[in-house]
């Protein structure tokens, strides 16, 4: 039996770590560590109920935008404000921009590397790489001409020895099954993907004033003036400017990143077998439509056991269930007390151990809903949404098993999306679902503008008595929620339960394990030393520190990224 | 376009690691710069910094920057200190973000011309809410470094007669009140 130690498998802010015990090339046991503090829920005490979005967009580098939301959210929920409906849209345009970006991101720059084999690209045939993508897609950047020029590119890399800088290790290893050809298509959209970032990001720039901390929030709408006749507020000019933006990008979604992941899943079926976990899913109810947020345009709900018929619809934020069945529990986490704490309610105090796997081991608490853990994330999203009849989810979702289907007739079930490869499709089937929401919300704001109303705007009263309230945003990396309770207009307590905590939880005190390290169960790894099909499955639920497997120390080497015991 | 970008790096809840954040704050309220010159706070962007990146002539990175040298001390590293031979160096705890970042640029063939990290050696970058005074007190020269690196490049800066007051809103009071006397 072999004790494999990742650390740290992603960066960006706090640290990732995971521990597998492999017995005959399978995974039987593992375990998923934090290894860094995130205090900013104590900063955020004693802090104006009004700034609080301020501070929470700094919880995380990457995901800025989704804590100031669910910040305010938070907020206007403990006061019952209505919000006008163009700051709704609005918000959810930001939403929309933010969360294309972060997927695209996730796909192509920090994990698309997982599955292609640069070192295959020079043998390509580009008239048949372009004629397999032609077929597959009918975006326009995948003539031969293109490809050669990426192949071109890619050979002179190799030549001058130049590819070390980049490389991100694990090339010719046998768990790597793309055709010559389709390697070279997925680093060739690799590469344009990053003038696709940069328009998601564009959108948010214009809504937000700025990147990546945005400007234009408040506690009860936003602070965008709306004057058609000023240029110097959001006018026809600035519509038009998204208009356009948006349909530069919606094509590389739905035709590119959608196709691609698409062509992953057909050369690597036995990733739709693999990497379940917990089969329980929660998504929340997010871009609301209208002011007082009762109806919105991607539906919430909870799924237990794996059963899609068994959906449970949450229909608005109010839902009574959600407020009483979340809880945190830290029996194995790095802080006092144990048993599970509703979040009004819940502390932190730090009582760091040392990793002990058999008691406290990492930074991240166990939430639990109705004591049982849940997975988060665009696969929650997608299988809520097909179970409960959602169109616009059961549309992208049936192109996606189409496509599959055209490249070697392989027949993908909602079921089968329950894995690893599941949660790369459903992160591009519900990008393809918000490429089509943003036209739709531009265009509520756009008419709304249009028929006179420019509000954006109301005015938050502050009672002197203790007040609580709960926001959530459906984010890029699941079911947010941002838990406060104020007095006199100023935080008495702060809980966020994030993404990634739902998902990097630690087992509980009845010692059931969270959604990554179940998932790990059953994963083959075929080389300890080089653990790819570990990194598969924890890359799929697209950890939030995701940037790098690779970590630097002062003398230059590698700090024990995999350690094999 | 703007053609060239200041960017602080680092998040200002993890102690010294709001140093770059400070730095830029600091430069931008000392100094009057050229209208094509863009000074961005970023935060801890990894990946993200990429479309920030994009088709510039120089970017001038402040960033806390581990080193053997005084607490508080600034140092100068350029590109090739780290990108030609990874692994000799590490420059900054965003390493990975900013590495990868360019090298997805250079590949696509949009990379920055010209790239200065300017390092402020830490004396801790915990969760703290407090950074240490030497490095609080290294701002002011961090600021004066990037004017020098942008005056060398071509884009001359001039101190201005009065201070703007900067907008630390992250910073407890007392360091608020040390930088307005400043």
């Amino acid at each position: 039996m072999a004790r494999i130690t990742i650390d740290p498998v992603t960066r960006i802010e706090g640290h990732l770590r995971v521990d597998v015990e492999v017995d005959g090339g399978i995974v039987n046991k593992a375990w998923a560590s934090c290894t860094m503090w995130r205090g900013l829920e104590t900063i955020l005490r004693g802090r104006d109920a009004r700034e609080g979005w301020v501070f929470a967009q700094r919880f995380c580098g990457v995901c800025t935008t989704v804590h100031a939301v669910a910040s305010v959210r938070a907020v206007e929920d403990a006061l019952s404000l209505e919000i006008p409906p163009n700051a709704q849209y609005i918000r959810n345009l930001i939403l929309i921009g933010h969360a294309l970006h972060d997927h695209i991101v996730h796909f192509y720059h920090l994990s698309a590397l997982d599955f292609i084999d640069i070192l295959q690209i020079p043998k390509a045939d580009p008239a048949k790489a372009a004629s397999i993508a032609e077929g597959s897609s009918s975006w326009t950047g995948n003539s031969r001409q293109e490809l050669a020029a990426v192949q071109a590119k890619v050979k002179g890399l190799v030549a001058s020895g130049q590819l070390g800088i980049f490389s991100h290790g694990y090339w010719g290893h046998p768990a790597m099954k793309l055709s010559p050809e389709v390697n070279l298509i997925l680093f060739s959209h690799y590469l344009q993907a990053l003038d696709f970032q940069r328009k998601s990001c564009q959108v948010v720039a214009i809504l937000g004033g700025k990147t990546p901390h945005i400007q234009n929030l408040a506690v009860g709408g936003v602070m965008n003036a709306i004057n058609l006749n000023s240029l110097a507020t959001m006018n026809m000019d600035r519509l038009g400017m998204l208009q356009a933006i948006l349909q530069d990008l919606i094509p590389f979604v739905q035709e590119v990143f959608l196709a691609d992941t698409c062509l992953l899943a057909a050369y690597y079926p036995e990733y739709l077998h693999v990497g379940r976990g917990v089969a329980n899913y929660l998504a929340v109810p997010d871009l609301p439509l209208d002011a007082k947020a009762t109806k919105f345009d991607l539906p919430g709900g909870v799924i237990m056991n794996g059963d899609l018929a068994s959906v449970r619809p949450i229909l608005n934020w109010q839902d009574a269930e959600f407020r009483k069945a979340v809880t945190e529990d830290s029996t194995h986490a790095w802080y006092q007390g144990g048993g599970p704490l509703q979040p009004y309610k819940g502390q932190q105090i730090p009582d760091y151990t040392d990793f002990n796997p058999d008691a406290k081991y990492t930074w991240v608490k166990a939430p639990r809903y109705n004591g049982k853990p849940m997975q988060v994330g665009p696969l929650a999203n997608v299988l809520v949404g097909y179970a409960s009849g959602h169109a616009l989810t059961r549309k992208w979702t049936d192109v996606a098993f189409s496509r599959i289907a055209a490249v070697q007739g392989l027949k993908v079930t909602p079921n089968d999306l329950q894995s690893t490869m599941g949660r790369y499709l459903a992160r591009s089937i519900r990008s393809a679902m918000l490429s089509d929401l943003a036209l739709e919300h531009l265009q509520l704001l756009t008419t709304n503008i249009l028929n006179g109303d420019d509000t954006t705007y109301n005015a938050p009263q502050f009672p002197a008595g203790e007040i609580m309230g709960m926001g959530m945003h459906e984010a890029p990396r699941g079911a947010l929620s941002h838990w406060v309770v104020i007095e006199k207009g100023v935080f008495t307590n702060y809980q966020a339960v994030v993404p990634t905590t739902w998902n990097a939880s630690p087992r509980d005190e009845q010692g059931v394990p969270g959604p990554y390290e179940s998932s790990l169960i059953g994963n083959p790894v075929v080389e300890p030393e080089k653990p790819l099909e570990v990194l598969r499955t924890v890359h799929s639920f697209d950890p939030c520190m995701a940037c790098s497997c690779h970590t630097l120390d002062a003398t230059g080497k590698e700090i024990a990224q995999v350690k094999v015991q | 376009m703007n053609t060239i970008l200041v960017i602080g790096l680092g998040n200002v809840f993890l102690g010294d690691d709001g140093f770059g954040p400070l730095a830029i704050e600091t430069f931008r309220c000392k100094y009057e710069y050229p209208s094509h010159v863009e000074v961005l706070d970023l935060g801890t962007p990894g990946l993200d910094l990429a479309p920030y990146l994009y088709d510039k002539e120089l970017v001038v990175v402040v960033d806390a920057v581990h080193s053997d040298t005084a607490i508080g001390a600034l140092s100068i590293f350029h590109e090739e200190d780290f990108l030609s031979h990874r692994a000799k160096l590490r420059i900054t705890g965003h390493d990975p973000g900013l590495w990868d970042s360019l090298t997805h640029l250079r590949l696509a063939g949009h990379a920055p011309l010209d790239l200065i990290i300017i390092g402020v050696n830490p004396a801790s970058c915990e969760f703290s809410g407090q950074i240490s005074e030497q490095v609080f007190g290294s701002a002011s020269d961090a600021a004066a470094l990037i004017a020098h690196s942008l005056s060398e490049h071509g884009s001359a800066c001039i101190l201005r007669e009065a201070a703007r007051a900067p907008n630390l809103w992250w910073l407890p009071i007392e360091h608020l009140e040390e930088s307005t006397a400043a």
